[in-house]
């Protein structure tokens, strides 16, 4: 839009999810589309935001090759992790580096933590709830090395920019878009009801399985915990936007208010968020300035969900086990007033789950604010500066209650807890660019600059037990008698460097790319602080060539690169040895604070580094309206930051190093039709496709690193997969289930094992079965990770009518469903608990335990209609209407008999972050079903109203 | 934004001044280039062990593995034998198979057990062993009161974690300073000799008794305990296993009963008459145990054996019901034997009112003997209830300390010496003395 042009709100939409404008976001600057030399993505946001979308994370989902989204669970405002060309990393994080109009923002969680009951914690929402989708133009994917070398040290799991909407020069404009939708489950478990429970108990009882004592466990209800816990949900949200401005000043200004409600009792999401974009010019565009601010306030209500489920259970796990033939509620035969259904007073194991879902009080109100400012220099006609400031803040309070009348909170006669998260990023870039052509033939565009992190993360806790009353729930902490645990922490960490890039063309056929980074961070040991990250980049416009003229292509491209990156995704200090106090001892009958090591120092920590070679071949045909890319890639990782066991004696079993490798090759393809294009129809339909496989080359001295524990009860370290050489991470490993002995009990395969002098595998011989699996007698029953990929959209607007759909798809993933391996048990009813009815349907013994074995291991292939939208658009002069109905998650065809075959598990997101990728020593899990938060079926309606 | 190409007229006058802007964050950044990490809500052993509080901070963590210790030493020591067992009960206690692995001593490098605990014995008792050196390379090169005394006590403490590892794992690595690299394992007879120079030469700088608010730390008493336990197995510790067996090493039986001697002569301890006093909650006021696991009712420094044993419905808050006895335990004890108290079989009562105890289904609780421990129901074994629980605990934390070494043993160490050396008489002797103190 030019100045001048009579700003006019248009919602028709575009042509392609993946747009091919001419000026590409490619960090510290922009290129010409033409002249990329690497693999870089551009999603048009405003086409990708459609059903309930609370951030960035699921635009990108199922519209870009090579880039595979996770939901975390259906919680509302859930983390997703995001794997660019598969996962580089064991320990350190595999996010991506998070890059919003210039300034990288950490993906480190910004909520306080939480806690858990009789289990980890829940995973923390997303940190990038922070940014209303709205407010976003578009989002680029920096998926090979050469794409992503500007960012060097923080780019090895690829980089996504972030460019939000600014205003336009002409008359001030104005939008309001509203949805409301509603939510159901989208799927349900198939327990014993009340009628089923009792009959099943009376059967077992008569044929002499179980004891006559348990029809005393039996009530007169039926209740369907799942309904009981379960709700419909509204989701509203609004946004108000008004922009324009003169040439010399434009400004974009937005308000956005979202209030989202789980599909459990109980909890939800309400945002409140501002952001101003505004743009200052002056002395005939010398002088640029932009200023940028995002406030938002998060009001996030939790339910307890774990994350990887736990011994005596959350609300999900009491909804599966509590007794179906008990009540919700019943009359206090002392008081007359009704209280909810629970197995005894006090402190119970097996809780009513509706009363979890209404007593516990959990919240956490998180605030933050990403503000910065961009000043642009205009030195020489070719010659331009540019410096760049930013603070990325966000402060998190996070209140739970245990009530003291609750059968949780019973065992501490009410457990209050605050904690607050708190950090601040500070970002300083100065950068300068020079872009001059000479003669017609060649141009050259050189950028080169420096930047500075600060980043310090605060931490607080205080907790009160031994509450005389319920009163005060988390609001007053001294109202407890108890207070066991005062908690304070500091982290800092600083990154610096410098990097430069340049771009050379000739006769705009000839691309070559060169960047280097030199980056220093403060986490790692003291000689080994900096690192150098080159990467060089080709590309040949084949099409433009003379001898081309008359192909048939409208565009033929080959492109090439090779890069090396970084991971500095550690904790900081972690290269030093760290004493602290916490494990205290009793002299006399009193405590004394005790200090002891909690870290083995390892002086020569260094960053992980991998190296990527790729290449890609790009065509289009009909003006580009049939366009083609496909890619592959080999991405080596070494000098993996691995926790590693150590030679004792030392503090503690593990260290940090930096040892093994490990290995990503790829294919990607992806295209896009524009099929029909006239003044009355346009449709277009584009497909992406993926594939990568992941290898874990080697890991160092250790043959292998168990992953995935196993949750529920009688599971105490249970493993389901093995990181091991050889095997890709997500591996399953265990016993193969044979059947059952006369008793019922299970047999497995049991081995014989054949081993070289070092102790390796080189054969084994079945022998017969095994009621215990020993170590000989597991092995690889599985792999998490898919075969391959696919997302494919379609578009359609004709006349005023439009309609979009999105479908995606993994094939060949398996899955622990390790809620049926601890629910799918009869032997639940021994303690009166409920279990899923498909296990009336197998042989094994009402008096088995849940073992697990490849009897639990499913495939996980699915595929989704994520979203089908279709709407109506009027004019009335200036102004525009579009109304629109969207469901999101409409239908999963998949054989995963659980809630639903995306899951996952662990924490990725860790203690703190070098202003990019989240830094932690969780290890990813793929492929385990704790049970986690039940996705939402939505259907929404909204508008879109602009003048 | 850069706009390739693109022409301006240039004002001149507006860019002296402006060009000044380049050096903002210039001299931002100029505050400090330094990488170096000075970490304020952790320590390194640099700056720390400096006065009094702070060695007394560091002796409380180097003494606090012992806590977590005990429940490694209870499953390896003891789930391995008859004392306890672990059955599988319907959904709980397979836990991968290891209590079972554990009963019928058919771990492996990599089975359940194997991976889990026994590493985590190998790992807990070298953290022991670590915290130790840490803190004594920390305090070369400083002064500190009664200097000599922590030393000795540090290096006590460090042999007790080693006999630990020479009891479980034989000859493991001599390491005395907080260096991490692999090193070859010497012969336990190596290890063995080591341990006696350095509890030998402890001992002398050590304390007979510490004032009460001090009690649990190490004691002369506490090292001659640890020597007349080493010495009366020397045979094993010094001997050598082969293919054909054990070749005993040299016998140590008058070192026991002199090292024992120096214990019961040294007129700090004397037998409990009442024998359920020494285990209760106020066990620290016990005249008799030696050196002990010390315990606090308060989270996370407490005792919650019973928590492991005991039923759901028998105590608050409720326990685990897993830890059980073997009937052929049971049964090895005389029923006028004051010991046989600490069992619970038949029907049951709730500990905290008294009052008969239900299963979870109604049914009343009687322990009794294991039928398939595979598939044991919740009131099948013999439950172990040696600790009372603590009329005061707060949650499962009971603050009962455990005692590692008391005199009792020492007058038993004797007897079995003595009659190692033929002198029979002497050593029915010495067990009689405990008999007769006992009510």
């Amino acid at each position: 839009m030019t100045a001048g042009e009579t700003a006019t709100v248009d919602f028709s939409l575009q042509i392609q999810a993946v747009v091919m404008e001419d000026l590409v976001a490619t960090g510290y600057g922009t290129q010409e589309r033409l002249a990329i030399t690497g693999s870089v993505a551009t999603i048009d946001a405003p086409e990708a935001n459609v059903g309930v979308i609370t951030n960035v994370n699921q635009m990108i989902d199922g519209r870009v090759s090579g880039v595979r989204i996770t939901q975390n669970s259906g919680e509302p405002g859930s983390g997703q992790q995001i794997r660019i060309r598969g996962g580089n990393s064991i320990n350190a994080s595999s996010s991506p580096l998070y890059v919003i109009d210039g300034i990288a923002v950490s993906n480190a969680q910004t909520e306080a933590d939480g806690i858990g009951i009789g289990g980890s914690a829940g995973l923390p929402r997303s940190p990038l709830n922070l940014l209303n989708p709205s407010d976003i133009e578009t989002i680029t994917i920096l998926k090979d090395a050469s794409a992503t070398a500007i960012y060097g040290s923080r780019a090895s799991n690829g980089v996504v920019l972030i460019t939000t909407k600014k205003g336009a020069p002409g008359d001030v404009s104005m939008e309001f878009n509203a949805y409301v939708a509603g939510g159901s489950a989208a799927n349900s478990l198939d327990v014993l009801n009340g009628n089923e429970y009792r009959q099943f108990v009376q059967d077992q009882v008569s044929a002499g399985n179980l004891d006559p004592s348990r029809l005393a466990g039996l009530g007169t209800a039926n209740t369907d915990w799942e309904n009981e816990v379960t709700r419909s949900s509204l989701t509203q949200n609004y946004d108000l936007v008004f922009s324009g401005g003169i040439q010399a000043a434009r400004f974009r200004a937005s308000l956005n208010y979202m209030d989202q409600e789980g599909i459990l009792l109980n909890n939800g999401l309400q945002r409140i968020q501002g952001r101003l974009n505004a743009t200052f010019s002056a002395f005939d565009d010398i002088l640029n300035m932009d200023l940028r601010l995002t406030s938002s306030h998060n009001e996030n209500k939790y339910v307890s969900v774990q994350n990887a489920g736990g011994f005596e259970g959350d609300l999900l796990q009491n909804m599966v086990v509590f007794n179906p033939t008990q009540p919700v509620t019943v009359t206090n035969p002392d008081t007359g007033e009704e209280e909810f259904y629970e197995l005894g007073p006090g402190r119970q194991s097996v809780r009513n789950p509706v009363a979890i879902a209404e007593q516990l009080q959990d919240e956490a109100s998180t605030s933050r604010t990403l503000a910065s400012l961009n000043i642009g220099l205009n030195l020489l006609p070719s010659l331009t500066a540019q410096l760049v400031g930013g603070v990325d803040r966000s402060g998190s309070n996070r209140r739970t209650y245990l009530p003291r009348e609750s059968a949780i909170g019973a065992e501490w006669e009410g457990r209050a807890l605050q904690q607050e998260r708190d950090r601040t990023d500070i970002t300083f870039q100065g950068t300068l660019n020079w872009d001059q052509s000479f003669g017609e033939d060649h141009r050259l565009d050189v950028v080169g600059g420096f930047e500075t992190l600060d980043s310090d993360l605060r931490t607080f806790s205080a907790e009160a037990r031994g509450f005389a009353t319920d009163a005060f729930s988390f609001s007053n902490l001294s109202g407890g008698n108890i207070r066991p645990i005062v908690e304070s922490r500091l982290e800092e960490i600083r990154l610096l460097s410098g990097f430069g890039r340049a771009n050379y063309s000739f006769k705009d056929r000839y691309f070559v790319t060169g960047v280097y980074r030199y980056d220093g961070s403060s986490n790692f040991g003291a000689g080994n602080k900096w690192s150098s990250f080159p990467a060089i980049s080709a590309s040949w416009r084949i099409s433009e060539e003379g001898f081309m003229a008359d192909g048939p292509f409208s565009e033929l491209r080959l492109r090439g690169g090779w890069g090396l990156q970084g991971n500095p995704a550690v904790p900081p200090y972690s290269s030093l040895i760290t004493l602290e106090p916490g494990d205290d001892y009793v002299f006399g009958e009193s405590s004394i604070t005790g200090v002891n090591a909690t870290q083995n120092a390892n002086p020569d920590l260094k960053w992980e580094r991998t190296e990527q070679i790729s290449a890609a071949l790009d065509f289009g045909f009909m003006d580009n309206r049939l366009a083609f890319t496909l890619e592959g890639y080999v991405k080596n990782t070494k000098d993996l930051l691995l926790e590693v066991t150590v030679p004792q004696p030392a503090a503690v079993g593990t260290r940090l190093e930096n040892i093994g490798k490990v290995k990503n090759t790829g294919f990607e393809f992806s295209f896009d039709h524009v099929a029909v294009d006239n003044s009355s129809v346009t449709w277009s339909y584009g497909l992406v496709f993926d594939l990568n496989r992941n290898e874990v080359v080697d890991l160092g001295i250790q043959s292998f690193i168990a992953n995935g524990g196993v949750s529920g009860q009688g599971q105490s370290g249970q493993n389901a997969q093995r990181i091991l050489p050889g095997h890709p991470i997500g591996t399953f490993w265990g016993p193969e289930f044979v059947g059952v002995d006369e008793q019922g009990r299970q047999l497995f395969n049991q081995y014989e094992v054949q081993r070289d002098a070092d102790g390796n595998e080189i054969g084994r011989t079945l022998i017969g079965t095994t009621l215990v699996p020993g170590g000989d007698d597991k092995t690889v029953i599985g792999d998490a990770t898919p075969d391959f990929g696919l997302g494919l959209n379609s578009r359609l607007t004709w006349g005023k009518l439009d309609a979009s759909f999105l479908m995606v798809s993994e094939v060949g993933q398996d899955v622990l469903n390790n809620t049926a391996l601890v629910y799918s048990t009869k032997s639940n009813v021994l303690q009166d608990k409920n279990f899923l009815k498909s296990a009336l349907d197998d042989p094994i013994g009402i008096a088995e335990p849940a073992i697990f074995s490849d009897l639990w291991i499913e495939d996980g292939s699915y595929f989704r209609l994520q979203n089908l939208t279709v709407g109506y658009s009027f004019r009335f002069g200036s102004n525009a209407l579009r109304a629109y109905v969207a469901a999101d998650n409409l239908f999963v065809i998949t054989g995963y008999s659980g809630y639903d075959p995306q899951v996952f598990t662990g924490s990725d997101t860790g203690r703190n972050s070098a202003g990019g990728a989240g830094v932690g020593l969780g290890r990813s899990t793929p492929g385990l079903d704790y049970l986690s938060y039940p996705r939402a079926r939505t259907i929404l309606f909204g508008i879109n109203f602009g003048i | 934004m850069k706009k390739p190409g693109s022409r301006f007229s240039v004002r001149a006058a507006g860019r002296g001044p402006l060009t000044l802007l380049l050096l903002l964050p210039v001299l931002a950044v100029s505050q400090g280039c330094s990488l170096d990490e000075n970490p304020v809500s952790v320590i390194t052993p640099d700056n720390f062990f400096q006065n009094e509080e702070e060695v007394l901070a560091g002796l409380a963590g180097a003494y606090a593995p012992l806590r977590a210790l005990m429940e490694d030493f209870l499953i390896m020591g003891e789930a391995t034998t008859d004392e306890i067992i672990v059955p599988t009960r319907g959904q709980d206690w397979f836990d991968n198979g290891r209590w079972i692995e554990l009963y019928q001593h058919t771990w492996t490098a990599n089975s359940p057990a194997g991976l889990d605990d026994t590493n985590s014995a190998w790992e807990g008792f070298f953290g022991g062993v670590t915290d130790a050196n840490i803190m004594l390379s920390g305090l070369e090169g400083v002064t500190v009161a009664d200097q000599e005394i922590i030393v000795a006590e540090l290096r006590t403490l460090r042999a007790l974690y080693y006999y630990s590892l020479m009891d479980l794992f034989g000859g493991v690595p001599i390491v005395t300073e907080p260096v991490i690299v692999a090193r070859p394992r010497p012969t336990r007879a190596e290890l063995f000799n080591f341990l006696e120079q350095e509890l030998t030469a402890a001992r002398n700088d050590l304390p007979t008794s510490w004032p009460s608010n001090f009690n649990g730390r190490m004691t002369r008493g506490a090292a001659d305990a640890i020597l007349a336990s080493m010495y009366l197995n020397a045979e094993v510790f010094t001997g050598e296993v082969s293919a054909g067996g054990l070749q005993p090493g040299q016998a140590r039986w008058q070192d026991a009963i002199d090292a024992a001697e120096r214990v019961i002569n040294s007129g700090v301890y004397s037998l409990a008459t009442d024998w359920v006093s020494i285990f209760t909650a106020d066990n620290h006021l016990s005249p008799e145990p030696i050196l002990v696991v010390k315990h606090l009712n308060q989270s996370g420094l407490g005792w919650n054996f019973n928590m492991r044993t005991l039923h759901y419905n028998q105590i608050s808050p409720s326990p685990w019901n897993g830890w059980s006895t073997l009937a052929e335990t049971y049964n090895k004890f005389d029923q006028d034997d004051l010991r046989e108290d600490i069992f619970l079989v038949g029907p049951q009562v709730n500990l905290d009112t008294g009052e008969p105890v239900d299963e979870r289904g109604g049914a009343p609780l009687v322990y009794g003997d294991i039928n398939d421990i595979f598939q044991a129901n919740e009131s099948e074994g013999i439950r172990i209830y040696k600790w009372p629980a603590d009329a005061d605990r707060v949650q499962t934390d009971n603050s009962n300390d455990v005692a590692l070494y008391r005199l009792a043993e020492m007058y038993l160490i004797q007897a079995e010496a003595l009659n190692e050396l033929g002198n029979t008489a002497a050593a029915v002797d010495l067990v009689n003395i405990i008999r007769d103190e006992r009510t």
